[in-house]
């Protein structure tokens, strides 16, 4: 056990750090935290733009093989990149989905082809992805997908509905789970299929949220198409697949989305100790557990990535379950410490709020995606604990 | 960077659970001290002296390791003076005769104030008339409630030298002006005693000017020490409980296989997990980092402390009436979480204390 990063990974950090203070400058500095949870519609074209400009310099697709262009780097090198950047106070990520969930998949279970044809585009920052797997019917219950699609000669056909898809008005492609074999049932005969959204048969309906503004939207496919190749897996063999999508998601951000949250733990107690709400002792408690609980958020989350194995059942689990909800109390502790005026909104144009208020609602989404925390209790119940399903 | 513990670690670990399984059964930790189970730690496992120097006779290991034994022999709730001894041996670098005595099995009593362990409980007296020079100054002062303090051969006493500076000193038990009065205990796996000392002759532990940062480390070593103890229990309950769900049926299934019960388990489970991170983080931090403990200590042992407290609650709970009985060990646990809360700053002062360390608050 040693929790010191080596001299290799602070180098590495250096180069990181050297590089954001040269090139996060301009129209990329003023997005500020554009494009984090919350405030994912905020600044896209110059997100976009910013996107190219960190693949062209070799920071996108840090750990894949070099073979298709990465870098090899370790898990705790992408933690220290994902550190960084949001120490520097970059703005959100718009292909976090291609990056993290859509490349690995296609490493793993791609045709070289798709490799080829899929990885550059991820790796320039020029292709954008979004996530097609929830649906009306089929949310934490992912296997109940009633999407279906049907090979008509070199193209699939695809009918229905997903939502809940984050960036879907500016993704280039979708990664689909369907049901492919008619009268399947639940996780048999599902196949996951890449989409292109540029297409007449798809329809993207934003979701105005309880924010009043709008991250997600209900996407439509009305005989959308895409060619026979763009199967990963075998058909019939999409619950894997996408299983093993989820499963790549392993947290390298954690330790960033932490620096964002300390931010705005330390505006709350800045703005608690102006107004004097700090002299209340509840509210003074309740700055000092949510300190000591971030703490807590970090030791775990190196814990896991620094490689205990005897966290590794469930841990991303018991990760969601600590964080989620600690960030849900401080958006209540941000209204209750300025108290009465959060009741006004900013402005009569529209339905305005200031980051308190939003940061209050928003937090209300945390324990509902990526898998609800009653989902994760599950997960924990099982695979760490053991007891039985019900 | 690396959060594993090492293959020696592991085998640590595994040896003192073994160890613990067969002299720490709920019988055993019911009828209390036993010196035989004591000298098996000392002279078996070498358990006092794991992260004494090699010079003195201990294992020249880190905190580390003895974190992994504080850790299970909270688990196991064995009666003995483990965590005093292995906390109060960090402040005798000076003295490795005494370091050496610990090693032999001397136990220690930390003569702290129970409530906030930074304030001094003592005060030396200038030297007798007379005095050459030469003889060891004197010290008066009471500590109330010492952990396991009947047991104790040796005191470190936090105190005001005769400049009203604080300082660490050493006591002798059997010394002149030495009274050590045993208290009756609602956490009946531990003793506590009241320690009176008037006029008694004490060995100088900390250099003058350096008293305050000696006490803060001890501090901060025993809420580490606290912490990691804390995680023991707590996840003894956790895993007590855990176990009966899936034995116990009722309305013809296992009770494990109801929601209601599986989702307080998984929560119990997460908070638990995020203590067992933050202590054992703290437990390397103690050699590998000690310029973090000024904050990571107090929230160590105020997360963890709170984490056991409620595992150990919900364990009642979930184990119904049986929990509720004198019987079962569940009010074992109950009873030691809560005492770890109450000793030495609670969770609620140590989380100011943590977040005004960060500057997040101000100082009251």
């Amino acid at each position: 056990m040693d929790l010191r990063f080596t001299p290799a990974d602070e180098a590495f950090r250096a180069e990181v750090r050297a590089w954001l203070r040269d090139h996060l400058v301009g129209d990329y500095a003023a997005l500020g935290g554009a494009g984090r949870p919350g405030r994912e519609h905020e600044g896209l074209d110059v997100r976009m733009a910013w996107e190219r400009e960190l693949g062209a310099a070799g920071w996108i697709g840090l750990d894949w093989p070099r073979q298709h262009g990465g870098r090899e780097a370790t898990l705790l090198q992408q933690v220290i990149f994902h550190e960084e950047y949001a120490a520097a106070g970059a703005p959100g990520r718009v292909n976090h989905v291609g990056e993290q969930l859509l490349a690995p998949t296609v490493l793993a279970y791609g045709t070289d082809a798709q490799k080829r044809r899929f990885l550059p585009g991820i790796l320039r920052g020029t292709e954008l992805w979004c996530q097609g797997y929830s649906e009306p019917d089929a949310g934490s219950d992912l296997a109940a997908v009633r999407t279906q699609a049907r090979l008509d000669g070199d193209v699939w056909r695809i009918d229905g509905q997903k939502v809940w898809t984050s960036l879907a008005e500016h993704a280039d492609w979708t990664f689909a789970v369907v049901r492919s074999e008619p009268g399947s049932e639940r996780h048999k005969g599902l196949s996951y299929l890449l989409v292109p959204m540029d297409q007449p048969g798809v329809e993207i309906r934003p979701i105005v949220q309880i924010t009043g503004t709008s991250e997600f939207s209900e996407v439509f496919f009305s005989d959308a198409v895409t060619a026979a190749e763009n199967i990963v897996g075998a058909p019939g063999d999409g619950w894997r697949v996408a299983l093993g999508t989820l499963a790549f998601e392993r947290g390298v951000a954690t330790l960033g989305q932490q620096i964002g949250f300390a931010r705005e733990l330390e505006e709350i107690a800045d703005s608690a100790r102006a107004s004097g709400a700090i002299d209340d002792p509840e509210i003074a408690d309740r700055i000092a557990t949510a300190f000591c609980e971030l703490r807590v958020l970090r030791f775990n989350a190196l814990r896991t990535l620094a490689g205990d194995p005897t966290a590794a059942a469930g841990a991303a689990s018991v990760a969601k379950l600590l964080w989620a909800p600690w960030h849900q109390r401080l958006g209540e502790l941000a209204i209750d410490v300025r108290g009465v005026e959060t009741t006004l909104a900013a402005s009569g144009d529209g339905y305005a709020l200031d980051g308190d208020q939003a940061l209050w609602l928003y937090t209300r989404s945390d324990t509902i995606y990526a898998g609800s925390n009653e989902i994760q209790r599950n997960i924990i119940a099982e695979r760490m604990l053991g007891l039985p399903r019900g | 960077m690396d959060f594993a513990f090492t293959e020696d670690q592991q085998e640590l670990r595994a040896v003192v659970r073994a160890f613990l399984a067969r002299r720490a059964r709920s019988e055993q930790v019911r009828a209390g001290w036993e010196p035989a189970t004591w000298a098996q730690l000392i002279e078996q496992l070498e358990l006092t002296g794991v992260a004494l120097p090699e010079a003195v006779g201990g294992a020249g290991a880190s905190f580390v390791e003895a974190g992994i034994a504080l850790e299970e022999i909270g688990r196991a709730l064995l009666p003995a003076p483990y965590l005093p001894t292995v906390v109060g041996a960090t402040a005798l670098a000076a003295t490795p005769e005494l370091q050496a005595r610990v090693v032999a099995g001397d136990a220690i009593g930390l003569a702290l104030d129970a409530r906030d362990p930074l304030r001094a409980v003592a005060s030396a007296t200038a030297r007798a008339a007379g005095d050459d020079g030469d003889s060891p100054p004197l010290l008066d002062g009471v500590a109330p409630q010492v952990l396991d303090g009947a047991l104790a051969r040796l005191f470190v006493v936090a105190a005001r030298d005769a400049a009203g500076e604080p300082a660490l000193y050493a006591v002798e038990a059997g010394a002149r002006g030495v009274r050590v009065v045993a208290r009756p205990t609602v956490d009946q796996t531990r003793g506590q005693a009241a320690l009176h000392l008037s006029a008694a002759p004490a060995v100088r532990l900390s250099a003058p000017g350096e008293g305050a940062a000696a006490l803060a480390r001890l501090g901060e070593t025993l809420w580490v020490a606290q912490a990691l103890e804390a995680v023991g229990v707590g996840d003894r309950a956790l895993s007590e409980t855990v176990a009966y769900l899936k034995e116990r049926v009722q309305f013809g299934r296992v009770l494990g296989s109801f929601q209601a019960l599986r989702h307080r388990c998984a929560d119990l489970a997460a908070e638990l997990e995020g203590a067992r991170a933050t202590a054992h983080y703290a437990a390397w931090a103690v050699d590998g980092a000690p310029q973090e403990l000024a904050v990571t200590a107090p929230l160590a042992k105020a997360v963890c402390a709170q984490a056991a407290s409620r595992v150990a609650a919900e364990a009642i709970q979930l184990h119904g009436g049986i929990g509720f009985t004198w019987e079962h060990d569940a009010h074992l646990w109950f009873k030691r979480a809560k005492a770890t809360e109450q000793l030495y700053g609670t969770p609620r002062a140590l989380r100011r204390l943590a977040a005004e360390r960060a500057g997040l608050l101000r100082a009251a």
